[in-house]
């Protein structure tokens, strides 16, 4: 079982939520407050950062993380300097690619977030392939494999998780199951939703655990992706954890040719299915300021520390985006290095 | 199951004597299913096939001597010799075709089966495989979007307990590919595929639902591949199975017929195949320029 | 000094080499080592030499995320075709990383697969499909013709930090030939000069490459001396030195078994005429398989292919055109 969460864990947790949908937000408002400086396709992490947070709190700071697309929360909670990361998104030089990656592509070795792939569900053998190397490598080391409910249909899914059954592999999948996948809900595209089943059961085939958790409360997914990072170090093998959130905001922002000024449009819920009651009642739920609640109310820290905590974050942020814009665009020439290793 | 076990038997001294070519893949041991399936379906449902699929097509109503001729590479073959033993089609019966590719016809199946649902008639989609493309993740896909459509295709897994040179527990953990899908809203069933009748009962069963309008389906046949994976191998992997046990599992014998007639009528067809296979001439060069894009 | 070997043990030989030399190199792939007795398994032991399922998609990102993790797998894919099924891991996700992350993943796996079986494989198992992997940036593509050439270059391939496609002829696999003992590497983008001749230059690929020397002697006898080129790596391309030989003999004749468009012959047929037309005689001359999918029946299908006398007629016509002054 995973050890419980003492004050300093808790508060910890509740600030990397809060550093989390601080740079999100943040760099939602680059698009409105510095047109034309993000370019293409950026996602983000509102509504999933309990998800986030919990599971990533389970973590050795050796093990390895894997993810989509969807990928800035991740090696924020990992340690991963802001800074480099907004000029990552932001196309500069001293972004933590060097501007080579982008918002979809976000790296960083040192802190074990291996290397992020922007086609669903591919990334998920790739982290198969890293608990490969953690099981022989012999060093105790785990896995998690992050991915949308959508990439659950990709046959990369199926075959990643039977090998992974087969050699007993130190993985967890974690799905973050936000119940669409742009613009389509899950139960249009998958036969286990449409029956109203939860998709932990996809499980049953691979001879594994499959677990369904409410991913807007931290504690409980800490407590689940523990219990399966634990199963995964102790040699018995991979787990698959489907995280229910709700994503708050929309899929990403809109596809434009050049030329048009791109922006965050509202959630699908609103804009495709017409059902802003949805959007409304998550964001009524919405887990960050929940978890702040819960913290204070139940007297593990004082409103005064949340929201020294929360100016804190703020401040960071900020710095963030002042770090990005002033961090300059790399020579052209350089588009020809790391061609080859 | 005479016509098919005499054609396979056939084919196999062919390969041997060099005058079939290429990777062939004999179903010595899978005619109860093929039988069982094929022989309840009509022209117009359509069946694909994997590379073991001469026992399908024959059972489809392919006739032997084109299948034969085919495997010769002759004019008169089913594909005219372009295609050989891993790619025949047969349109004129409704089979869509062999593939080489383990598990690629899967998909296939589903076009056809929505083609049928979309024309409302009640033609169904009918698609053969191994275990060993269960793992493949073009299954599963087409798995999912199958039960989401709820389309009138069966899938019918022949599980032999090998794939090419490795048994199943190399591939997966889990023993049934029934359990496979298990997760999916599917209806699905394992039979033994040694037993023509129980195969052609249990088939029939999922025909007449999905006439109805319902699937998909999986049928899992529990068979026994006679020989190696293709002919020529050494099958250093598995031991050999004793003639006694092979008339255990012999669907043929299993079927307890003791009449001779229809093995020789099977066998003077097979011979006749031959003879009209033989006669037919190779292809002139100009039918590959022909073919490679629809007019 | 060297021993004989048949050109599948020689890419053998290479691998287990390498495995020996290198504790993070890796084996896996679909059929291999499923029994004790296997020497792979033997040697190396079962976390380092694994059997898979079929699932390329798995099997390929697995080694692109071993790799992430400082390891280096081989994987066994038997024909190029099966990487189709995977062609988003080959394509879209190994070469890319080390780019898209600034530098720092490398993707150091091979991918090993045989090509070109032509004897009534048929449609689906047949292709000559390199083409296809050149000009992707990040992913470099070996074709060895020769027995040493398949142990040196195998080398080159596990030691080199990029995804290298390795294509292996089917028909080349029992072809014997004297490998280099010990430690061997060929480099990657390294082109070799087969036969020197001074009135044409034939550039072959894989097993064709004995096909254009076999050309040559038959040439020869007629009083036309060819030069002839075996690329050894389609990607990065060695343009130097077949540039340096049509400098020399002023005709490119270009032998290749993939198809017109999706050949390595047009990519060397547009490098020449880009970057040589000064030294060029008469155009340049492709010789490929026909536009058609691989047919089944043996006549047809060596209609389609390049063989020996389709090679010495097109050098026949490249060295008796000339282009107009």
């Amino acid at each position: 079982m995973p050890e419980p969460l003492d004050t300093q864990r808790l508060t910890w947790m509740l600030t990397q939520m809060l550093r989390i949908r601080e740079f999100e937000e943040r760099v939602k408002r680059t698009f409105e407050e510095h047109p034309g400086v993000i370019r293409g396709h950026t996602h983000l992490a509102d509504g999933a950062e309990a998800s986030i947070v919990g599971a990533l709190a389970a973590l050795r700071p050796d093990d390895h993380v894997l993810t989509t697309y969807r990928c800035h929360g991740y090696p924020l909670a990992l340690g991963t300097d802001p800074n480099a990361m907004m000029a990552e998104i932001y196309g500069r030089s001293d972004g933590l690619c060097g501007g080579y990656g982008g918002s979809m592509h976000l790296t960083d070795t040192a802190r074990g977030f291996l290397g992020t792939s922007g086609i669903v569900g591919q990334g998920i053998p790739h982290a198969v392939g890293a608990a490969y190397a953690a099981q022989i490598s012999g060093r105790g080391q785990v896995v998690l494999s992050f991915f949308g409910d959508g990439a659950s249909k990709q046959g990369a899914f199926h075959e990643s998780l039977n090998i992974a059954s087969l050699w007993k592999l130190p993985v967890v999948f974690v799905m973050e199951n936000n119940n669409y996948n742009v613009v389509t809900r899950t139960e249009q595209e998958d036969a286990n939703a449409a029956a109203g089943e939860p998709l932990a059961v996809k499980a049953t085939a691979y001879s594994m655990p499959g677990t369904t958790v409410d991913g807007g409360d931290p504690v409980a997914v800490y407590e689940t992706v523990g219990a399966a990072v634990d199963r995964a170090r102790s040699g018995e093998g991979p787990t698959l954890v489907e995280s229910l959130v709700y994503r708050l905001c929309a899929h990403g922002n809109i596809i434009a040719p050049p030329g048009i000024p791109l922006h965050f449009p509202e959630h699908e819920a609103i804009t495709v299915f017409g059902n802003a009651e949805e959007y409304e009642a998550a964001k009524r739920g919405d887990p960050v300021p929940r978890f702040r609640g819960r913290l204070v109310s139940d007297g593990t820290i004082s409103a005064e520390e949340a929201d020294a905590i929360a100016e804190q974050v703020q401040a960071e942020m900020q710095g963030a985006v002042d770090f990005g814009l002033k961090s300059p665009f790399p020579a052209p020439e350089a588009a020809v290095n790391f061609v080859y290793a | 199951m005479w016509r098919i076990r005499a054609f396979e038997e056939r084919v196999g001294e062919l390969t041997r004597a060099n005058e079939v070519h290429g990777l062939v893949h004999l179903s010595i041991g899978g005619e109860g299913v093929a039988v069982g399936v094929c022989g309840a379906l009509r022209d117009d449902d359509v069946v694909y096939s994997g590379h073991r699929a001469h026992g399908h097509a024959i059972a489809k109503g392919a006739p032997p001597a084109a299948v034969l001729a085919e495997l010769m590479g002759r004019e008169g073959g089913l594909c005219h010799g372009l295609g050989g033993s891993m790619h025949l089609v047969d349109v004129e019966h409704g089979f869509f075709g062999a593939t080489g590719v383990v598990g690629g016809n899967v998909p296939l199946a589903l076009g056809s089966a929505l083609a049928a649902r979309l024309a409302g008639g009640d033609n169904v989609a009918v698609v053969f495989f191994g275990d060993g493309a269960v793992q493949g993740g073009i299954f599963v896909e087409s798995v999912n979007i199958a039960a989401l459509w709820a389309l009138p295709v069966i899938l019918v897994c022949e599980n032999n307990g090998f794939a090419e040179f490795t048994p199943r527990s190399a591939h997966t953990t889990v023993e049934r590919v029934s359990d496979v899908v298990a997760p999916y809203p599917i209806e699905r069933l394992t039979v033994d595929g040694g037993d023509v009748r129980a195969v052609r009962v249990a088939f029939s069963q999922f025909l007449d639902a999905a006439r109805a309008g319902g699937g998909p389906m999986l049928l899992e046949c529990l068979t026994h591949r006679f020989g190696g994976h293709y002919e020529g191998d050494a099958q250093q992997y598995r031991e050999r199975l004793a003639a006694d046990e092979w008339r255990r599992v012999d669907p043929i014998a299993r079927l307890g017929i003791a009449d001779h007639g229809v093995e020789l009528e099977a066998r003077d067809e097979i011979d006749e195949a031959e003879r009209v296979a033989r006669a037919s001439p190779f292809p002139d060069a100009s039918l590959m320029e022909r073919l490679v894009y629809a007019p | 000094m060297a021993h004989e070997l048949p050109y599948i043990a020689a890419i053998e030989e290479a691998i287990r080499e390498e495995m020996e030399r290198d504790p993070t190199v890796l084996y896996f792939g679909q059929n291999i080592a499923t029994h004790e007795n296997d020497p792979f398994l033997k040697q190396f032991g079962a976390d380092r030499v694994r059997v898979t399922p079929i699932s390329e998609t798995a099997e390929i990102g697995m080694a692109v995320g071993a790799a992430f993790a400082g390891y280096r797998p081989v994987v066994e894919l038997y024909m190029a075709e099966f990487m189709l099924v995977a062609m988003d891991q080959v394509v879209n996700e190994a070469p890319r990383f080390h780019y898209m992350s600034g530098g720092q993943v490398k993707v150091p796996i091979v991918l090993k697969a045989g090509y070109g079986f032509t004897a009534g494989w048929a449609g689906q198992h047949t292709g000559s499909i390199y083409g296809m992997f050149m000009g992707v940036p990040g992913l470099k593509v070996a074709v060895p013709s020769t027995a040493d050439d398949a142990k040196g270059l195998m080398t080159a391939a596990i030691r080199d930090d990029n995804p290298v496609v390795y294509f292996h002829h089917y028909l080349l696999t029992l072809e014997h030939g004297d490998v280099t003992d010990g430690e061997h590497v060929v480099p990657l983008g390294q082109a070799a000069v087969r036969r020197e001749g001074g009135d044409v230059t034939i550039v072959a690929i894989g097993w064709l490459v004995g096909k254009a020397l076999a050309a040559a002697e038959e040439l020869a006898a007629a009083g036309i001396e060819a030069e002839v080129i075996d690329p050894r790596t389609l990607a990065p391309l060695d343009t130097e030195t077949i540039l340096r030989s049509v400098e020399k003999t002023g005709r490119l004749v270009v032998v290749d078994q993939s198809t017109r468009h999706g050949s390595a012959a047009a990519v060397i047929a547009a490098e020449v005429a880009s970057e040589g037309f000064g030294s060029l005689k008469a155009p340049v001359k492709l010789v490929t398989a026909l536009d058609a999918t691989i047919p089944y029946s043996e006549p047809m299908e060596g209609y389609l292919l390049p063989d020996e006398t389709k090679i010495a007629a097109a050098v026949r016509e490249a060295v008796a055109e000339a282009v107009s002054a």
